[in-house]
């Protein structure tokens, strides 16, 4: 009896210098300051710069949250900037899933240059380009329409997720879809049959990727819109002017933007826990 | 794997990603190239001309330059290594079950989704010699007596700046790492278990060869991405004091933004030129096995 | 081989799509803009339409603070329903972000695009007007009945950004630096309003006691403007960094923070710490204009009262500025000058100034009581005499943004001296 109290005691243990020690130590780093902005949104400006620096405020109010969606209208970049990182996200994995896929499974010539290619178009820090890619977005008639920014978001995440989505290619055995086509299926039933459904949760976090870049973007979205279409970013730097950061409001509308995409992604990880053992089935 | 010959198929299969890229990016980037041979001064528009390598040769003789280039060495070296280890151990945890999983790994993407107007400005906050809450902890732990003024010596700025794009970019590769981890097949590991090999064993021998090609790609991705990132150095610092924590990258973009495109733009293509030649043994790596 | 190959393929892609693109597009304009920096010609506009004819005008413009959003709106508002020519303001609120409005506005009007009439920073002035982009205001102004209600001395400050002179942007409002203090503290520390420079530099001094420090001073980008102030009363001033007294006016900049009577943090400083450090009582005295009165008066009520930064050999003061301007490629430029004409001297002018804490540049509106009865904007007409610009090159931003925080912070560090920091810095402005 005691043995296997004995044993429990040790698996607890052990379960918690391996895992949950040095999960919460992580857990704490990468959510004090997410913490440390929501106290901030929730303090009274007196407080604020106080002597003492207090850990929970001792008068709390949402004084902020209130004034954003009344006086801000914060709902509206909100949406502009879904619609945006949303449609980013699904052109770019569609785009990008045919290429790496191609540079994965295909020796072609030219193989190594393209991808290159791909990866070097990222290296240059958009103040240099942005001159002669507004003017490309005018001449396009885009500009000033959310189909600027899922252009130019498209444009900028799609090397990289090639990149991403070969790496993981490469490291699914080619094996897998080579048995199925003997078992007389084309290459691109074998694709969609085999590749997809192990790929799925590559797919989510490229997609994250994507969706995630699309969504804080500020240069491009600066530029490429106006106040009809305007996404979070540039209305959180609007809150920042010559006079100083409206910090009440800044850090509230950053909790704001924050959460829904976290519940989001709770949401594809279901589905991805989903498809996984779909695809294991049918594996 | 297909054979080299002429086939249009992968052809046919780039051909949009290549559009996309090819309508929106190659002209600004070759227009840039162009640019780094000219005195391309948009402050003196009238004196705009080719120059040749002038633009290169004034830059190696910059030391402004060079200690740029020293600050982005260790930039990327530290935040990019120390985002990997974090990143991997993370993963690593998030892929063992516990009750809560769900919540913690959308959770933890939080720094990766926080919009990068506010990265810089909560880490200063945090970091404020005055009313950071980072000298508040340390003093009330007694680890220091006075308050240091992170943000305010050569000595701390860069670390400073360096803990938080750690931060900014460990979910990041716990993502992407965790993503391949679920690929990997749960009988290899059953097997090892089988053969009686130790934790360490299974990770040398099944998880990190099972994840080689990932590893490779998301660590030359985020040395690309974190050697051309200017938000959070930029808001938490403006590359000071003194030009301590002014990696290369943001003195491109400070000269870019002075208008003086024909000297930024040659910063760029050198910046760009040693990434590849980082990237190319990368290449090599993920194309031996094929 | 290969690559050769693939450099090929893409070349040829690229092609293909431009011609496509081109071929859908409405206008064949090639995408480097700036390649022909000269070509915006300014296009033989028609004539004034006549008034009936509706005229809209795309007016781009940032915002400080909610006070700034709101007159504006009001202003527009007001502008659209009263005026009888038909015209109507299209407003769009663009971030300051640091000084990035500007370069904003600038890559908008390169790449073709861009507003009628936009907000503006005299310092942005050489490069606007070196790329041909703004319009020369001269014969607008000269025919406008309320030209006199600004003052002359404005109109030439606003040319003095210009290489040989010209009037290319609007005067809109001013802000005057003077110094903030708590007079509590004066009164702990027994002694009054410093009346010379060198009282000032030993208030400092005996302002800093008990966990407060005497001044605030701002290290990072922008912080030259409270600099200049020490620089100009020690005798020096800005044509020359290197004379005996300007480097003097650095070496007491710099001993204030050697002898600890400013904030350790000072060399990162930017303008959200020396606030917040004034705002918690951490400082006894910062250098800033009105626009920050209201939230000084919200927490200290009748405990914050204002000065002129004393004269020492000489007196300086700086002048900030808020003006607007018309971009060459606004089809109807009367109609934008009389939309910037409403906010120079009309209505607009005071609902402006009044809302935001700026000071006013018409004359009549100078004189309500508003202003004059109030302790901060005496402060600020307190400057008039001896408040100026910086000088505007096309180097300035250059020196604002790198040279001057860089090597102030050198010498703050102890990195350099002194006379090392000022002699780089002559480099960058004055291109030595």
């Amino acid at each position: 009896m005691s043995d296997s109290v004995q044993n429990k005691l040790k698996y607890f243990a052990k379960r918690a210098v391996i895992l949950f020690v040095p999960l919460c130590a992580i857990l704490l780093f990468l959510l004090f300051p997410f913490y440390w902005t929501f106290v901030t949104s929730v303090k009274p400006s007196e407080e604020l710069f106080g002597q003492t620096v207090t850990y929970w405020p001792q008068n709390i109010t949402f004084e902020a949250y209130e004034k954003l969606f009344s006086q801000v209208n914060f709902l509206k970049p909100m949406g502009n900037s879904f619609l945006v990182a949303s449609i980013t996200t699904v052109i770019t994995l569609v785009v990008s899933l045919l290429a790496a896929y191609a540079f994965s499974r295909y020796d072609f010539k030219g193989r190594k240059g393209f991808m290159i290619l791909f990866l070097t178009n990222n290296m240059f820090p958009t103040v240099l380009l942005l001159i002669p890619l507004f003017s490309i977005m005018r001449s396009i008639s885009l500009l000033y329409t959310p189909w600027a920014l899922v252009l130019a978001y498209a444009t900028f995440t799609i090397p990289f997720t090639i990149w991403l989505l070969s790496g993981y290619l490469n490291d699914i055995p080619a094996s897998l879809e080579e048995a199925a086509m003997v078992d007389g299926a084309n290459r691109a039933q074998a694709f969609i049959r085999i590749i997809v459904p192990v790929l799925i949760p590559c797919i989510v976090a490229a997609g994250a990727y994507i969706f995630m870049q699309s969504w804080n973007e500020y240069t491009f979205a600066v530029m490429f819109t106006n106040s009809a279409n305007r996404t979070i970013p540039v209305e959180l730097k609007n809150l920042i002017g010559q006079l100083g950061v409206q910090w009440d409001l800044l850090t509230a509308g950053g909790i704001i933007t924050i959460i829904p995409v976290c519940i989001m992604f709770f949401f594809a990880q279901k589905r991805l826990v989903a498809g996984l053992t779909a695809g294991a089935v049918k594996g | 794997m297909n054979k080299k010959r002429m086939q249009p198929w992968p052809y046919l299969l780039i051909a949009p990603a290549l559009l996309f890229v090819a309508s929106v990016i190659f002209v600004p980037v070759l227009n840039a190239i162009t640019m780094s041979f000219q005195n391309y001064d948009l402050r003196r528009p009238q004196n705009i001309g080719f120059t040749g390598l002038e633009n290169y040769s004034a830059i190696m003789i910059d030391r402004e330059f060079w200690s740029s280039l020293g600050n982005t060495v260790v930039w990327v070296l530290l935040a990019v290594s120390l985002q990997f280890v974090f990143g991997f151990i993370f993963a690593l945890l998030l892929n063992k079950p516990f009750r809560g999983r769900g919540v913690i790994r959308s959770v933890s993407l939080i720094p990766w989704v926080t919009p990068g107007v506010l990265i810089g400005l909560m880490w200063r906050w945090i970091f404020d010699g005055n009313f950071g809450v980072l000298n508040d902890l340390l003093l009330r732990a007694g680890m220091i007596q006075e308050k240091i003024p992170f943000l305010s010596q050569t000595t701390t700025a860069l670390p400073s700046v360096i803990v938080a794009i750690i931060w900014q970019g460990i979910p990041f590769f716990a993502l992407m790492l965790l993503a391949g981890l679920q690929g990997i097949p749960g009988e290899l590991y059953e097997a090892a278990d089988i053969d009686g090999a130790s934790g360490s064993q299974k990770l040398f021998q099944i998880t990190i060869p099972s994840l080689k090609n990932t590893i490779y790609v998301t660590t030359l991705l985020r040395i690309i991405w974190v050697a051309n990132s200017v938000d959070v150095i930029y808001n938490m610092t403006e590359g000071g004091p003194a030009k301590s924590s002014q990696t290369l990258s943001v003195y491109i973009f400070l000269k870019g933004n002075q208008l003086n495109l024909g000297y930024s733009s040659a910063m760029a293509v050198l910046l760009a030129i040693m990434l590849s030649l980082v990237a190319v043994p990368y290449l090599r790596q993920m194309f031996r096995q094929n | 081989m290969k690559k050769t190959f693939s450099i090929f393929i893409a070349v040829i892609m690229c092609i293909a799509i431009f011609t496509a693109c081109g071929g859908a597009g409405t206008a064949p304009a090639p995408a480097p803009a700036p390649a022909e920096s000269d070509s915006p010609a300014p296009e033989p506009t028609p004539e004034a339409p006549e008034s009936a004819e509706p005229v809209t005008i795309l007016h781009w413009y940032w915002s400080d603070n909610d006070s700034w959003t709101a007159a504006m709106e009001e202003n527009v508002a007001d502008f659209n329903a009263t005026n009888d020519k038909n015209i109507t303001v299209v407003l769009e609120a663009y971030p300051w972000d640091g000084g990035g409005f500007s370069e904003n506005l600038f890559t908008a009007a390169m790449g073709g695009g861009g507003p009628d009439t936009a907000q503006f920073k005299l310092t942005a002035t050489p490069l606007f007007t070196a790329n041909n982009l703004l319009v020369d205001l001269e014969s607008y102004v000269n025919g406008w009945d309320k030209k006199d209600d600004i003052n002359d001395n404005i109109y030439s400050i606003m040319r003095s950004a210009h290489e040989s002179n010209g009037l290319y942007v609007m005067p809109f409002c001013t802000q005057i630096l003077y110094v903030y203090y708590r007079p509590s503290m004066f009164e702990a520390a027994g002694i009054g309003i410093p009346q010379t420079y060198e009282e000032f530099l030993a208030a400092c001094a005996t302002l800093t006691r008990d966990g407060t420090y005497g001044f605030g001073m701002r290290g990072a980008a922008n912080g030259h403007e409270p600099w200049g102030s020490f620089i100009q009363a020690a005798g020096g001033d800005f044509t020359d960094f290197t004379s005996a007294d300007a480097v003097k006016g650095m070496q007491d900049y710099l001993d204030l923070f050697n002898n600890g009577y400013v904030p350790p943090t000072a060399p990162s400083d930017g303008f959200n710490e020396i606030i917040a450090n004034f705002q918690s009582g951490l400082t006894a005295m910062v250098v800033h204009h009105t626009g920050s009165f209201q939230g000084m008066v919200d927490i200290f009520g009748d405990d914050v009262s204002a000065f002129q930064f004393p004269g020492g050999k000489g007196r300086w003061t700086s002048m900030g500025d808020t003006n607007n301007v018309i971009f060459e490629k606004a089809e109807n430029k009367e109609a934008a000058f009389e939309w910037l004409a409403y906010l120079a001297a009309g209505k607009g002018q005071e609902v402006w100034t009044v809302g935001t804490g700026n000071i006013p540049v018409s004359t009549t509106v100078q004189n309500l009581d508003f202003f004059q009865e109030n302790r901060f904007y005496k402060a600020s007409i307190d400057g008039v005499s001896f408040a100026g610009i910086f000088p505007i090159r096309d180097t300035t931003t250059e020196f604002i943004t790198s040279a001057w925080p860089a090597n102030t912070q050198a010498a703050l560090l102890g990195q350099v001296t002194a006379e090392q920091a000022m002699a780089e810095m002559q480099k960058v402005l004055w291109d030595q």
